[in-house]
């Protein structure tokens, strides 16, 4: 059930543009939709360099030409309904540890107020309703500007609607910082800004697969954190799978012996701890289970579940118990993942087992019904399912592609195997979720940073209802052949790539011309997410992940 | 008789039990020189502390608060934590640990005591581990030894230690246990280093060997000369002396040396970006000039403001890798050289022993790349430590000429060498033929080479790690309790891996070459 947020009150949005007005006639300010400079890599070897890079670009912008200089001391406060928000107090201390991180903790120059430009950051959250669903409200706008006596809005001032909104402020207002070598202060570059700022799809994901590999909750964090750098908002947990079957369900215990080991498994404690890390940065989780045909390893507990020990996928179609299971984990689920979608699989399903199986042939024939049917069957009654414990099903496209008419018209299509199908769900009325391998797959090395950037969701769709169905789009990390050593430079810079496509209007982004308008910012994100700390691959690498070539600077490479 | 009989076979039994080599179900890394254990099973309390009665260490520093704290994050990341004890026994509980330091100082010098001893009994009320041990810094490696006790029990979702009572007494094997690298050919940022640093304190190494300037890149600010990071790749690409000194402490505070490497002449062609003169020509770049006295006195001002940040007793001062033909093709170097009567190899010579007497001026201990014991052995400053790279065999001679060495032969300890697996790295032995006492203490340690030619932030962890985790224990572990075959102790460092990642460290499967991918979906304990 989406929710609705207060949207800003005119009054005080005709306010602030009337003193946005007033600062715009004080102090020049340069109107750019692109960012000026781009193209000459090495820029940052010149010494009169002070440009800013913001990634994903906000949808508007404009920017001057005058440097301040940040306050170490800087305060930031919140202001609004919402100011007394612990997500975003929380967010302010990480981002003030990133801003800072370059300077000493010795104070030796002038530590008097008046020696900064920008001593205060002011956050204005409108509404104090935390929840956290699908659309919710991430606008936010911020302006930098000098308190020079001249300005009415004095310094920095970020405001939103929600405390999402005032997260991905906050988190462009860190990109707007730099730490300046010359002078070993925090300087602003291009000031003043004035932002305007919104996503232009309502979910940007990222999908984890921790049933191929397993991934320690560090690591998890590791990645959701990263993913607030580049505004990504859905982390889809591909929890299970054939392999192993990581999770606690309390209601069938013995699921999680399809772990790989002891200590490669999640608690119920575990995963609520990542759900709530996740919120804590604006990002929901959405679960999955993939049934029927992913889900061999939980025959390692209840060997029931399998057609027969030798044939022990897809699940036991013919079982009541395969559905009691199910009910009794998406029930558990439940209490762990609040966020509207829960995402139930139903990909490459092969049904052979199904036939090859005695017991389960002779109950398709009592059922008349065919291993096609009988797949259909077990997908509707999934989401049936899904659908009684107040879930929205989302499920892979094969669903779409074999039975539509019978898919719950709720269903959020998730779009994998190739272009086109977003635009034949949505005619049909559908939601849609576009991840199309060829471009999308993480897990394809060969797609290199700009067939993520080019990819573009809406493509085939110009009905402006149509459009609207399109909640947006995934890059997909499958862990074949990822685990906690490389799982983030193979997700990094790509996944920016595609975080851009998903947030930045597609007039401020251009998919023409991008090794002018988005190389170089890119070249400077992934060289941003390692001072960060986050491993992410060099930018031009033919084949993701892999090393750089040979030496060099990290904004050429 | 039969009195006597039943006494030796208990002893023997006694032995077997505490003296077998690899204690089977024990997964500490590295491998302590002794541990005993039994199979008494106790819980973290909610207010596990830090006891430090009788402790003649005051901590004005917090080294030892800190660490502690560290402690419980790295045993408590994982999972959520119940600390709810309704119905558990109180003698159950380990309430903390008792920490007695019997020196005051916290001077982290090459050679200091890491010594340590750890007991925790299986019951007490309260009771606390007992950790005991000449300076804080062996009680940092006991508190790593502890934390690879504690374990996450699924069903309770408590924090338990198992295997009481548990006795261990540790000590390294080489007081030099390194890891080396690189800055130069690619920038690391703050974040990187340090996770290299808290990870290397997991493996007990000691010396962060800091390659920080080479020909490709001079990130770091020098004031005397402040044009040299002139010489960095790019504006950001730079670390100031307080990032620097940040390194240093962040790492002393972990029982970690940093070694700062000056690599001349041979390696140093970033310099002349800032300063020209130093090149033997615009065209003809390195090494650096040997005839111009600003070179010697810029080596002079570096190691003036190295000595400043970097308190270690040793300086690296590389010298490897020198190919002298721009001084021949240089005119003006060509007739210096000949006024001087040098010739290329003893120009060479002249510049590394000056180096060598402008780094003893400032205090310090040289190191030096083996080429200059190769060439110039007898000439060099007999307090010198011979790096070796090229090969092994090299330790034999260098300490037989009386002279201490570090091994690091590139055949099995540089991890840029992706072919370098594991159990290469972890069979190759420091001391090999050499069997005289005295000369075997010469051999300081060894250190493991991270050349970042291929390594950026993106892929630095995995480079190092697992592979590093190998030369840990051969520098660490007393040789009685080393594997003579690698492959006994492929379970206890696939465990040590599983931990790295845990802790967030990107460390690479075990059964791929160097830092590649996993071949397929598994279980990070058998890959």
């Amino acid at each position: 059930m989406p929710t609705r947020f207060p949207t800003i009150n005119p009054k005080s949005l005709h306010f602030f543009f009337t003193i946005l007005t007033i600062c715009l006639h004080l102090t020049p300010i340069i109107n750019s939709r692109t960012i000026r400079r781009i193209g000459s890599p090495s820029y940052l070897s010149s010494d009169d360099s002070s440009v800013t890079y913001l990634w994903p670009l906000p949808s508007n912008f404009t920017s001057g030409n005058e440097t301040l200089v940040v306050d170490p001391n800087l305060s930031i406060s919140v202001s609004g309904n919402g100011g007394s928000s612990v997500i975003v107090r929380e967010a302010i201390a990480r981002y003030k540890t990133i801003i800072f991180k370059h300077v000493g903790s010795s104070k030796s120059r002038g530590t008097s107020n008046s020696d900064y430009d920008v001593n205060k950051v002011t956050v204005i959250v409108h509404s104090d309703d935390e929840e956290l669903q699908l659309g919710v409200d991430e606008s936010y706008t911020l302006l930098v500007a000098k308190n020079n006596g001249l300005s009415i809005i004095g310094e920095v001032t970020i405001e939103a609607n929600t405390v999402y909104g005032a997260l991905r402020g906050l988190e462009t207002f860190s990109q707007l910082c730099s730490f300046d070598y010359g002078t070993k202060t925090v300087q602003l570059y291009n000031a003043p800004w004035f932002i305007t700022d919104k996503p232009r799809f309502e979910f940007r994901g990222l999908l984890l697969d921790t049933s191929r590999h397993y991934y320690p909750i560090d690591i998890i964090k590791q990645i959701i954190e990263s993913m607030s750098y580049a505004k990504l908002n859905v982390l889809h947990w591909h929890i299970i799978d054939e392999q192993s079957f990581p999770l606690e369900v309390p209601a069938y215990p013995k699921l999680w012996k399809g772990a790989y080991r002891k200590w490669e498994r999640y608690t119920v404690e575990d995963a609520s701890e990542i759900v709530n890390f996740a919120k804590m940065r604006g990002i929901n989780v959405m679960a999955e289970i993939d049934v029927p045909g992913h889900a061999e390893s939980w025959g390692t507990g209840y060997p029931d579940l399998w057609p027969s020990s030798t044939c022990r996928e897809p699940l036991d179609v013919s079982k009541n118990f395969t559905f009691d299971v199910l009910s009794g984990i998406l029930q558990d689920m439940r209490d762990i993942f609040p966020f509207e979608l829960f995402h139930l699989g139903g990909d490459e399903v092969n049904t052979d087992c199904w036939n090859d199986t005695p017991h389960v042939k002779q109950w398709l024939q009592d059922m008349n019904m065919t291993a096609k049917d009988a797949y259909r069957y077990f997908v509707i009654k999934a989401q049936e399912i899904a659908i009684s414990k107040n879930w929205t099903p989302v499920n892979w496209e094969e669903t779409f592609n074999t039975f539509a008419e019978k898919l719950n018209p709720n269903t959020v299509v998730h779009n994998w195997l190739g272009p086109g199908v977003c635009p034949k769900a949505v005619a049909q009325g559908f939601k849609c979720i576009y991840s199309n391998q060829g471009v999308w797959y993480l897990d394809h090395l060969d797609v290199t940073w700009d067939g993520f950037y080019d990819a573009e969701p809406l493509e085939g769709i110009t009905d402006s209802v149509e459009q609207k169905l399109v909640i947006g789009g995934e890059v997909c990390m499958w862990s074949e052949t990822a685990d906690p050593s490389n799982v983030q430079q193979t997700i990094w810079p790509r996944a920016a790539a595609a975080a851009e496509r998903l947030w930045t209007s597609k007039e401020a982004a251009p998919t023409s011309n991008t090794s002018e308008t988005a190389l170089t910012r890119l070249h400077y994100f992934r060289c941003l997410l390692t001072r960060r700390g986050v491993q992410a691959s060099p930018v031009t690498n033919l084949y993701a992940r892999s090393p750089p070539i040979g030496p060099g600077s990290c904004y050429d490479q | 008789m039969i009195w006597q009989t039943i006494f030796l076979g208990l002893m023997l039994q006694l032995i077997l039990v505490i003296g077998a080599k690899y204690p089977k179900n024990i997964n500490i890394w590295p491998m302590p020189e002794s541990v005993e254990y039994g199979n008494q099973t106790l819980t973290i309390s909610k207010d596990f502390n830090l006891k430090v009665d009788g402790s003649k260490y005051k901590d004005k520093s917090s080294i030892l608060k800190d660490s502690f704290t560290r402690l419980l994050d790295v045993v408590t990341s994982n999972n959520v934590i119940e600390y709810n004890f309704g119905k558990v026994d109180q003698s159950n509980l380990l309430q903390g640990i008792h920490v007695v330091i019997l020196s005051e100082d916290d001077q982290l010098q090459y050679g200091v005591d890491e010594s340590y001893k750890l007991n925790i009994l299986s019951k007490g009320n309260p009771n606390y581990a007992y950790i005991e041990a000449a300076t804080v810094y062996g009680t940092l490696h006991a508190m790593q030894t502890f934390s690879q006790l504690c374990h996450f029990n699924l069903h309770t979702r408590k924090l338990i230690v198992s295997q009481t009572p548990i006795s261990i007494t540790d000590r390294p094997r080489f007081s030099y246990r390194g890891l080396h690298i690189d800055t130069s050919r690619h920038y690391q940022p703050l974040p990187m280093i340090k996770k290299v640093i808290d990870s290397m304190a997991y493996a007990k190494l000691n010396v962060l060997h800091w390659h920080i300037v080479d020909e490709q890149s001079f990130p770091l600010e020098i004031p005397s000369f402040p044009k040299l990071w002139n010489g960095a790749y790019s504006r950001p690409e730079r670390y100031t002396v307080a990032a620097a000194a940040d390194i240093v402490s962040y790492a002393q505070r972990r029982g970690i040396n940093v070694l700062a490497e000056l690599d001349v002449p041979g390696h140093a062609r970033s310099w002349g970006i800032g300063y020209p003169a130093l090149w033997p020509s615009k065209t003809c770049r390195e090494p650096l000039d040997v005839s111009n006295d600003f070179t010697f006195e810029l080596i002079n001002g570096v190691l003036s403001d190295f000595s400043k940040i970097f308190k270690f007793r040793f300086v690296h001062l590389g010298g490897d890798e020198v190919d002298t033909s721009c001084w021949k093709l240089t005119p003006r170097i060509q007739k210096w050289l000949k006024n001087k009567g040098l010739n290329e190899s003893t120009a060479y010579e002249y510049f590394v022993l000056r180096a060598q007497k402008i780094a003893l001026s400032h205090g310090y201990e040289v190191i030096n790349w083996e080429e200059t014991f190769n060439h110039f052995g007898s000439k060099l400053d007999r307090k010198t430590v011979v790096h070796n790279w090229l090969g092994g065999g090299v330790a034999e001679q260098v300490v037989k000429a009386g002279l201490r060495c570090i091994v690091s032969n590139q055949d099995k300890w540089y991890l840029d060498h992706l072919d370098n697996d594991w159990q290469q790295v972890y069979m190759n032995e420091p001391l090999t033929n050499i069997t005289n006492p005295e000369q075997q203490k010469l051999v300081i340690g060894g250190e493991v080479c991270a050349w970042a030619e291929t390594i950026d932030g993106s892929n630095i962890e995995q480079t190092i790690w697992p592979r590093a985790a190998a030369a840990a224990e051969r520098l660490w572990t007393h040789p009685d309790k080393l594997a003579k075959d690698p492959n006994e102790v492929t379970s206890r460092i696939a465990n040590f891996r599983c931990l790295l990642n845990q802790r967030g460290v990107a460390a690479a499967p075990l059964d791929v070459p160097g830092r590649a991918a996993p071949i397929g979906p598994g279980s990070c304990y058998v890959q």
